[in-house]
């Protein structure tokens, strides 16, 4: 059963102290909303959590095993998967050998021919068999997003962490990553969304983390967190357009 | 998958050429047009060495005409400093090894040009030619030179672990120069600029095919650079498209995506400069043997950026087409020293071929990034993608109006 435990984490950046007594846990396949204004530390959390950077003090665990002092590929292999704010394909190698990437590097298939069909398992669910050995440079902006969720399936993470995966997404390909985080929630892997957009979150999530400079500020389910008075302050209180809608007057159901 | 044929028939027909080339051709200018092209093997060594490593893995190194110092060097020096003899000196630095005496000639520089001043020379005149002694086999100073070429770049790639791009190149083109520098001025052991002389790579000729080679003949050397090329180059085909090749290429494409996804990046840049750096000392320390004497001079950086030119105009993101670049060019190099006179105006072509060479460089970067060599063979390779793709898409589309 995925577990994973994020104790008293503090990361300062010189004089900024981007998060402060972070502490959280996830059981299960949960499928968690993290969002919070600009600058509240939800990249850096990312990051921390994937290896990237160190924190200053705190401790993270991913199935008992300590991760927060493991290297980015040590991390990807104990379980924990990550997608970038800006995509982040590898542009001169081919949609296929993009997936072949994460699959070789934790070993996790028998043969050649049991990749070949993993992957192109994965191109039919994300509608890009047809776009198999183009050059991932040659794909539209949307399309490169989907890849970049392809390798993270190749992964077999046990947890994810999708990080704005909606952001500059048109509608039809919104489809494609509403169904792959369900099936993905659904196989068994925890997901972490970061996301500005209130609907898809509210849509999704069955558990909201609110970071606010650096505190985490909330930590429940999404009806609750909404009326929660902090949450409200850190979201009217603070202007910034980029934030979306407060919580307070996001629509309480998704649009069709 | 016939395309690919073609294009591997094309390889073998290539290689062919270059295997029975030495025993076809009987022009006067035979031992010119065999020593131009051992250079020419000798250069697409270098060429492909460093587009596995610049154009494959994105490490931009100009370090890499330091790591054939290294291995000419090494080679150098050990054959310079070692010898074996069935008495002892008395003299040298020794120790014995079963019935024979490992002998430690001691550095005297250049000083040494009447050659009788080292402690060796002066115990051969005091047996007077009732002692032989044993000069260092030439195959194992080249194994050293390789094997030390392998240390350097496992030390430069651990140092180079957090720099990239413009910050990596500066980083070993500095390299390469304290290299030179330090070998110019260590003059009692390097022998600075006077440079040091290496014994014949066949010392006492070989006998090939039931015909025997004098040390000074031009075909050994030939065939045994043309071998290491091809060596070369099979292993890095078939390392470009293995697990390795595949990491690598991440690796160049997005070092920290890539460690996202589990590859263990720095692992694949270190081997990446290990294993190029072996090939360029490798290549160094057969040519030092061939050309017989080593200079500091051989590692400048105009070597490096011709190194550089012949690979980026062959295609720096195809090992073969590297090598291919790097033959050519340097063969057409070689023939346009030919100064010509056009009326009362005589082209001195040995200074104008670098201008030509300057402008092809430049049109190719312009023009075809990946150089001209490579789009032909991505031809063969890629051609049919573009295609495929579009009667894939036509495919689908049709499924989904039968399913509507």
């Amino acid at each position: 059963m995925t577990n994973l435990v994020v104790h008293d984490l503090n990361k300062r950046f010189g004089g900024l102290h981007v998060l402060k007594d972070v502490n959280f846990e996830i059981d299960g396949p949960e499928l968690i909303g993290l969002i919070g204004p600009n600058g509240a530390g939800k990249t850096t959390m990312t990051n921390i959590l994937d290896g990237a950077i160190k924190p200053n003090s705190g401790t993270v665990y991913l199935n008992g095993q300590r991760i927060d002092q493991l290297q980015p590929y040590e991390v990807a292999r104990a379980g924990l998967g990550r997608t970038f704010q800006v995509t982040r394909s590898f542009r001169r190698m081919t949609v296929l050998e993009n997936l072949y990437v994460p699959s070789l590097a934790l070993d996790n298939v028998a043969n050649k021919a049991e990749l070949e069909e993993k992957s192109i398992e994965v191109l039919e669910f994300l509608t890009m068999d047809h776009l198999r050995n183009e050059f991932a440079q040659a794909l539209s902006g949307g399309q490169q997003k989907l890849l970049e969720l392809g390798r993270l399936l190749m992964l077999n993470a046990e947890v994810i962490i999708l990080d704005e995966p909606f952001a500059g997404v048109h509608p039809r390909l919104m489809d494609i990553i509403y169904k792959y985080i369900d099936r993905v929630n659904k196989d068994g892997t925890a997901i972490i969304l970061i996301s500005h957009q209130m609907d898809s979150i509210f849509t999704l999530c069955r558990r909201l983390l609110v970071l606010n400079n650096g505190d985490l500020i909330a930590d429940g389910l999404p009806d609750d967190v909404k009326r929660d008075p902090d949450v409200i302050e850190a979201y009217l209180g603070v202007e910034d357009e980029d934030d979306g809608p407060p919580p307070a007057r996001a629509p309480d159901q998704p649009e069709a | 998958m016939t395309r690919e044929r073609i294009l591997q028939a094309a390889g073998l027909i290539l290689v062919g050429f270059f295997a029975i080339f030495p025993f076809v051709y009987t022009a006067n200018d035979y031992p010119f047009v065999m020593h131009v092209l051992t250079a020419c093997f000798f250069y697409a060594v270098l060429a492909s060495s460093w587009s596995m490593l610049a154009g494959y893995a994105g490490q931009f190194s100009f370090g890499h005409m330091g790591f054939t110092g290294i291995g000419a060097y090494t080679t150098a020096l050990f054959c310079h400093y070692f010898y074996l003899s069935p008495v002892p000196t008395e003299l040298c630095t020794e120790f014995q090894f079963g019935d024979q005496y490992l002998v430690v000639v001691d550095a005297i520089g250049v000083t040494s040009s009447t050659l009788t001043q080292d402690c060796l020379r002066q115990a051969m005149t005091i047996w007077n030619g009732s002692v032989e002694i044993t000069p260092m086999p030439v195959w194992l100073g080249i194994t050293l030179g390789t094997l030390m070429g392998g240390l350097f770049g496992l030390l430069i790639g651990l140092l180079v672990l957090p720099l990239r791009a413009a910050y990596l190149a500066l980083f070993t083109l500095g390299f390469s120069e304290i290299l030179r520098a330090a070998i110019s001025a260590e003059i009692a052991i390097t022998r600075g600029q006077a440079g040091i002389e290496l014994p014949y790579l066949f010392d006492a000729g070989i006998t090939l095919f039931g015909h025997h080679f004098d040390k000074t003949d031009k075909l050994p050397p030939y065939f045994v650079m043309l071998f290491l090329l091809l060596a070369c180059l099979a292993i890095m085909v078939w390392l470009a498209k293995s697990k390795f090749g595949l990491f690598v290429r991440a690796l160049r494409e997005d070092q920290d995506a890539a460690a996202a996804l589990g590859v263990n990046t720095t692992r694949y840049k270190i081997l990446v400069f290990v294993l190029t750096s072996m090939m360029a000392a490798a290549a160094g320390a057969v040519m030092a043997h061939y050309i017989r004497i080593i200079t500091p001079n051989n590692l400048m950086i105009l070597q490096m950026s011709l190194v550089v030119a012949m690979a980026v105009i062959g295609g720096v993101e195809s090992v073969v087409a590297a090598a291919i670049g790097a033959i050519a060019i340097n063969f057409v190099l070689e023939l346009l020293r030919n100064s010509f006179e056009i009326g009362p105006i005589e082209v001195d072509m040995t200074i104008w071929r670098l201008v030509v060479f300057g402008v092809l460089l430049m049109i190719t970067l312009r023009f075809f990034r990946n150089g001209l060599i490579a789009p032909a063979i991505n031809y063969f390779l890629r051609g049919h993608v573009a295609a495929e793709t579009v009667a894939k898409r036509t495919a689908a589309m049709g499924d989904a109006e039968a399913e509507t």
